[in-house]
């Protein structure tokens, strides 16, 4: 356990806080140019998966980038510790960051007279999250290229705003706008397998690049 | 030295991963937003309905805009969108009593009570509802106090100039509608009103995507532990800089183009069969004219950001400059109010006359958004120069360069 704290410690300190910065500066800016108080279920929703949910790309596609010099990488993969636990220690440290800002944002909400279902719209997008974090995650280690990490779930956030409803059925991330819940189910299991896909396509590479 | 670098530059983007990805994108915005076109028929006599219409008659204007400032007042709370989000606003007693003013100078109604009067009559009633302006005032007058409320609610509301112009809503007659067909037909020969609408779906994506490939092209260097050896090089910065700009700017321009043929050849079979001339190089010219210099702009600020911190963060300048254009731009869709969005917004191919209106302010934001670009690019080639002198540190970081000196 104390292994995986120096892990985390580690990801706290030197590879995560600016990407941080940026999510707590997008959810303190939010109130500038949208309504946050007062506001119904389904205007609360909208908030919550158009734009808080973006924070799921800044934090979670970039925790393949300390490794992304190859020379770091082929020394941290001669370590006694599995890459892949490192991987999974800074992504569940990240999800965590995540929950912890929603929960923060979401109680804010609260204390601004929203009327919302607290507990389902907090897993609701923190399942958006994964789900966008990991499209960025699963690419980002499929081409070994953190732009393509970024580009993929922005394209995804664009489509399924221009009408991607019909395209992208059960993965359409902003359902509970139109008051229906199922997609959310289907984003948590999708963002798993994509972030589970992601880890394993990097260090698979990073094995062959070793050898 | 221009030209042999610039055809290098292109081999390599085709090469990128990146640039490929864009093209899928590309691609498959086109088949789902615009694969299924059909070509707009000609309007038949007894349609059941020829759709709403924006009402530019300032009598209408008034009226439909008094209607909401009454209900809204009546509420005690008003709904305004600064950049497309919904946002309720609560006014404090002071600024309260200033719209009550305001109200009373354009409408005639001196109370909350008396306005919940009227809006409790409107909810009975089954005709169309309008309320009589004060006697006397004037649209200036009207438009002047319409400024103030909305500056009062901090803009995005339904009295801003740009909303309140599209108040006024009127059914379409026959007449009306067979003369926007003319347009079409006429003005915009068929395919300028369909090239219009390819740009409004292409430039939103088209407002993002480039700076994918410009991070990707500026970071590539480094990847490959190849800057060291490219800053040695005879040719100067300016140089390497405008022929990575210009092969980025045409190989993205060369598929939204071949994009466009597919667009174009369904109007020329449809044109072919009623026996209507059209205007061939419309697209190509509505390419040019409104995609490409969003396309400019995108490339030169992911290169100037990337060449600056060797980061990927002009990604996320990018991202929230193209989220607040896209959202500042939801009530804009009809085209005609084009104002100095990156992302000019005309989702229909019909509005030939709002686009005609318009023209000027396309014009000269777009205009605006190609100098500039060429602007960052000579920036981008300076700051490259200075990295090249070591005045920017090894890796290119201001800051990395400063820790070194210390």
């Amino acid at each position: 356990m104390e292994r995986y704290w120096q892990i985390e410690k580690m990801n706290l300190k030197y590879h995560i806080p600016v990407h941080v910065f940026v999510s707590i500066l997008m959810l303190l800016v939010s109130p500038l140019f949208m309504g946050v108080a007062n506001l119904g279920s389904q205007d609360t929703a909208k908030v919550l998966e158009m734009y808080v949910a973006l924070i799921g790309i800044v934090l979670l596609p970039p925790v393949f980038l300390p490794e992304q010099e190859h020379n770091i990488r082929d020394l941290v993969y001669t370590k006694y510790l599995n890459g892949s636990t490192v991987y999974l220690v800074r992504i569940f440290g990240n999800i965590l960051l995540l929950g912890i800002l929603l929960g923060l944002y979401i109680g804010m909400l609260g204390l601004n007279r929203c009327e919302f279902p607290a507990g389902r719209y907090f897993c609701g997008t923190l399942a958006e999250m994964l789900f966008l974090g990991g499209l960025g995650l699963f690419f980002y280690g499929l081409c070994d290229n953190l732009v393509a990490g970024y580009m993929l779930p922005i394209a995804y956030y664009i489509t399924a705003m221009g009408g991607g409803e019909k395209y992208l059925k059960m993965f359409y991330p902003f359902s509970m706008a139109g008051g229906s819940y199922g997609e959310k189910i289907w984003l948590a299991v999708g963002g798993v397998v994509l972030v589970g896909a992601g880890v394993w396509l990097r260090c698979r590479r990073g094995r062959k690049e070793s050898q | 030295m221009l030209g042999q670098l610039f055809i290098k530059e292109c081999r390599q983007t085709t090469r990128s991963l990146i640039f490929w990805l864009i093209v899928l994108i590309l691609v498959w915005i086109y088949a789902s937003q615009l694969g299924e076109t059909e070509i707009k028929n000609e309007p038949m006599p007894g349609q059941e309905s020829y759709g709403l219409q924006i009402s530019q008659d300032p009598e209408l204007i008034m009226r439909s805009t008094l209607k909401l400032l009454t209900e809204e007042y009546f509420q005690g709370n008003y709904t305004t969108y600064p950049v497309g989000f919904y946002k309720n606003v609560t006014l404090n007693e002071e600024e309260n009593r200033r719209i009550g003013e305001i109200l009373e100078a354009t409408a005639g109604i001196g109370s909350r009570e008396e306005a919940g009067r009227m809006v409790e009559a409107w909810y009975g009633a089954d005709s169309e509802i309008c309320l009589e302006p004060a006697e006397g005032l004037t649209y200036d007058q009207f438009n002047r106090l319409m400024d103030e409320v909305d500056g009062i609610l901090g803009g995005g509301s339904s009295y801003s100039e740009q909303k309140r112009r599209r108040n006024a809503k009127v059914p379409m007659t026959y007449e009306d509608a067979v003369e926007e067909y003319r347009e079409l037909i006429e003005e915009d020969r068929l395919t300028g009103g369909y090239a219009r609408m390819f740009c409004d779906y292409m430039g939103i994506f088209l407002g993002v995507l480039p700076v994918f490939l410009a991070v990707a092209r500026g970071l590539r260097d480094r990847r490959a532990r190849m800057q060291e050896l490219i800053y040695t090089r005879k040719c100067s910065s300016l140089t390497v800089i405008t022929s990575r700009y210009l092969s980025m700017i045409v190989m993205l321009t060369v598929p939204v183009l071949a994009l466009s043929m597919v667009l174009l050849q369904k109007c020329i079979i449809y044109a072919g069969a009623a026996g209507i001339g059209v205007d061939m190089l419309a697209f190509v010219k509505y390419t040019c004219g409104w995609l490409l210099p969003s396309i400019m702009i995108v490339t030169a600020l992911g290169m100037l950001l990337t060449e600056l911190t060797n980061t990927a963060v002009a990604v996320l300048v990018q991202g929230a400059w193209w989220f607040i254009a896209m959202f500042t731009g939801i009530h804009s869709l009809g085209g005609g109010q084009y104002g100095w969005s990156l992302v000019p917004r005309h989702n229909t191919e019909m509005n030939w006359q709002g686009f005609h209106d318009g023209f000027g302010q396309l014009a000269a934001n777009r205009a605006f958004y190609a100098a500039a670009a060429l602007v960052i690019v000579a920036l981008t080639a300076f700051v490259y120069s200075q990295k090249r002198k070591g005045k920017l540190g090894v890796y290119g970081k201001i800051l990395a360069n400063r820790k070194n000196e210390s």
